[in-house]
């Protein structure tokens, strides 16, 4: 009871002097630099106005019972250290600081750790800057060395660096990782810069330690004299370049005449140029064309208008001679043929196939086996009748009655009577034959290349013997000649009806040439027209 | 059309196969092979077993982070390895000796592959916490490194052996033999809850930490160089 007594009078005049039990301590942070050994810190709470002790105490895994710090002191005030003994990585330490005071104790909160966990390492140590002079330009070497008592040999502990660089002007600060290197290269510095650095690492995966010191260095700018010669001299010579641009500018048109001279226009012989371009004049359209030797060129009559139509029956291996007779073949002629020929054969019977004979005939046919009307009409491609044969285009026109004879270089004899062979010059489509009476003849087919086949109506050519054409070899309207035969290049060869009494036997002979036309031996024959030299 | 792409697509996919496929496996050191050397064997080791224990210390930590987030003492986890003697300072380390340590590594890597499996399969399941459902890949994730890594330092080991820095005493150890079966009393086969699964999370983060450093020791006791 006395010492309840006194007990209660001590803390009566505790508190009637301001004075309690501590404050209950806080227990900070723990830190190992180098994961060998350890250190923790904690925070005091009041003391209460009395001398309070602190202690700390520990538990850990893997050992029984309650201990005390070893080590108040060498780190410092509120701090406990485990040296390497003490310390095992990989377990759980529980601490608490115990604060006692005359009045009484406080306890923290108990504070969970692992040494893996609570890792930083002290500073790098011995930060150089060595500028290095290269021939290109300089860079700027760093060297540092590992933190104190940091073993780094033994693979216990990786160490990774990392730095900063800023340079003077500017507050920017630009970071490089290091890796594991102690040494660094930061290359295009500039020339009378300085430059400061700051190192920093870490262990494994714990925690940066803090950046060294800063360590500046300058970089001599010697290099910067080599440069401004090199810009004076580029200066100088921009002016003569200017001055030669300004030349160029003013006098640019006699530059332009210098380097890009005028293309000359073209020139055509016989004919001023300039004239032409001044205007039409008559001459000179004249020129252009007269120079050209171009026939002269008869108006095309109407197509409409009489012309010489081929047709042709439909081909069929022929049986008889009875059935070919009736056939009825027309062609076309396209222009080019040989117009103006007097068509002075005879009625030559064509005798297709039927007499069982030229084969080339019945090849030769063209396929084309359109009939149209009555006249069965039929045309060629185009392709396969004679093109520019002859002269030109050749239009006859076949109604007129007065010879018209056209002026051709050659030898072009001139019709007695009024037979013309108007000759269409292509053929689109089929068109009615103008069934006049007139005096034409037909071809009767074509064959290959410029070959026809001429079919001989009932011309009146009687009386100028030139075109005697013996038709009536069959019950046709018209008369026909027949090719006897084609050649291969635009050859046709005629061949004389042997029906009608009249005939005589000719024999359609020779090869033409392009549009020349056989020349019958007996009176019945195809005048022949030698093809012009414009073909 | 559609099928002419397909065809095409095809195509350029085996070509592909094909040659990545023609680069010769060397695990017999055929000739013409290129084999790593054991410096290249020991940086792709310790590079997969710190990947191993960062990918481990992120997941345990959002894991805390997510269901206790007040930060109050959970207790005092037991791990199912602590059976296994392993040296917790840098002297034990050292002088432990090449086979010894090797076998420690060995024996940790096996002990690891069953419980991760587990792990990742009941976190892939639990469909209700949706940490378990986004986390449950990196789960996968350490459960397959620590199956290749079991591999790669055993290939490690074999290499070692041949070029005669590490004794004959390191055997091959079974997966069954290294661990005793009461250990895993308290991992329910099957069912395990978060408490499990953070018991777990929270000791191979610990031992993941261990083989990597084991591994550096190894390292720079066998081939001591720049990096040591």
């Amino acid at each position: 009871t006395t010492d309840d007594i006194g007990l209660i009078l001590t803390v009566v005049c505790h508190m009637l002097s301001g004075t309690s039990p501590p404050g209950k301590p806080v227990l900070l942070s723990c830190r190992s630099p180098e994961k060998e050994t350890f250190t923790c810190w904690w925070e005091p709470g009041s003391d209460g106005g009395l001398p309070t002790t602190y202690r700390l105490y520990y538990e850990r895994e893997r050992l029984e019972g309650v201990h005390e710090c070893p080590d108040y002191w060498s780190a410092g005030s509120n701090s406990c250290f485990f040296n390497k003994t003490h310390t095992l990585i990989w377990v759980d330490y529980y601490l608490t600081v115990v604060a006692s005071n005359a009045l009484g104790n406080a306890t923290s909160d108990i504070f969970k750790m692992d040494v893996m966990e609570i890792m930083k390492p002290n500073v790098p140590e011995n930060v150089t800057l060595l500028v290095v002079e290269t021939e290109d330009s300089p860079y700027l070497h760093i060297r540092w060395e590992h933190p104190r008592n940091t073993d780094t040999e033994s693979g216990w502990v990786t160490i990774k660096y990392e730095l900063r660089i800023k340079q003077e002007k500017n507050n920017k600060w630009k970071e490089y990782m290091s890796g594991t290197q102690s040494h660094f290269s930061l290359y295009s510095i500039a020339p009378g810069g300085v430059y400061t650095v700051q190192v920093r690492c870490k262990l494994d995966h714990g925690s940066w330690s803090e950046w060294t010191n800063s360590t500046n260095v300058k970089v001599p700018n010697y290099v910067q004299n080599e440069r401004s010669f090199w810009i004076l001299v580029a200066t100088l010579s921009a002016i003569p370049f200017m001055a030669a641009m300004c030349i160029l500018i003013v006098k640019r048109e006699n530059v332009k005449q210098c380097v890009l001279p005028p293309v000359p226009g073209p020139k055509i012989r016989g004919v001023d140029f300039h004239l032409l371009m001044s205007g039409q004049s008559e001459d000179s359209t004249n020129a252009l064309i007269i120079n050209q030797n171009f026939p002269l060129i008869v108006g095309w009559k109407d197509q409409m208008e009489e012309y010489l139509i081929v047709t042709e029956n439909d081909i069929g291996p022929p049986s008889d001679a009875s059935h070919c007779q009736k056939r009825k073949k027309s062609l076309i002629i396209p222009a080019g043929f040989c117009s103006d020929w007097e068509i002075q054969c005879k009625s030559t019977h064509i005798q297709n196939d039927c007499a069982g004979g030229t084969k080339n005939e019945t090849g030769n046919f063209p396929k084309n086996n359109k009939s149209l009307s009555g006249e069965s009409l039929s045309y060629m491609e185009p392709s396969k009748l004679q093109k520019q044969q002859c002269l030109g285009q050749n239009f006859v026109n076949t109604e007129a009655t007065d010879p018209s004879p056209l002026n051709y270089d050659n030898a072009v004899k001139p019709f007695t009577n009024s037979g013309y062979v108007d000759i269409r010059k292509h053929v689109e489509n089929t068109q009615e034959v103008n069934v006049k009476q007139v005096d034409y003849s037909r071809v009767e087919d074509v064959n290959g290349d410029n070959v026809f086949i001429l079919n001989n109506k009932n011309l009146a050519f009687n009386s100028s013997g030139y075109m005697d054409f013996q038709r009536q070899e069959e019950k046709l309207s018209e008369d026909y000649s027949r090719v006897k035969e084609v050649g291969s290049n635009n050859v046709v060869v005629l061949q004389i009806q042997d029906m009608s009494a009249d005939t005589k036997n000719p024999h359609a002979t020779g090869a033409h040439k392009m549009g020349v036309c056989t020349e019958l031996i007996n009176s019945e024959y195809i005048d022949t027209i030698p093809a012009p030299p414009l073909m | 059309m559609a099928r002419f792409w397909c065809a095409v697509l095809i195509l350029a996919c085996l070509e592909l196969s094909t040659r990545v496929g023609t680069a010769p496996i060397c695990s017999y050191g055929q000739a013409g092979c290129h084999t790593p050397s054991l410096a290249d064997i020991f940086d792709r080791v310790i590079q997969q077993s710190s990947r191993m224990h960062g990918i481990s210390s992120d997941l345990h930590s959002e894991f805390e982070q997510y269901f206790f987030p007040s930060k109050n003492l959970i207790g005092k986890p037991k791990c199912h390895t602590h059976g296994i003697v392993t040296p917790a300072d840098k002297e034990n380390a050292q002088r432990l000796g090449r086979e010894q340590l090797t076998e420690v590594i060995l024996r940790l890597l096996g002990a690891w592959g069953d419980p991760l499996l587990q792990l990742y399969r009941s976190m892939s399941q639990d469909q209700n916490q949706d940490f378990n459902h986004y986390s449950s890949n990196k789960a996968l994730e350490i459960s397959d490194m620590v199956h290749e890594l079991r591999d790669g330092v055993a290939k490690m080991a074999e290499k070692m052996k041949l070029s005669g820095v590490l004794g004959n005493t390191v055997g091959y150890i079974s997966p069954e033999g290294l661990v005793p079966s009461s250990s895993f009393s308290f991992y329910k086969h099957g069912e395990l809850n978060s408490m499990d699964h953070h018991d777990l999370l929270y000791c191979f983060r610990r031992d993941s930490n261990k083989i990597k450093n084991y591994l550096q020791i190894l390292k720079c006791t066998t081939l001591p160089g720049l990096d040591c």
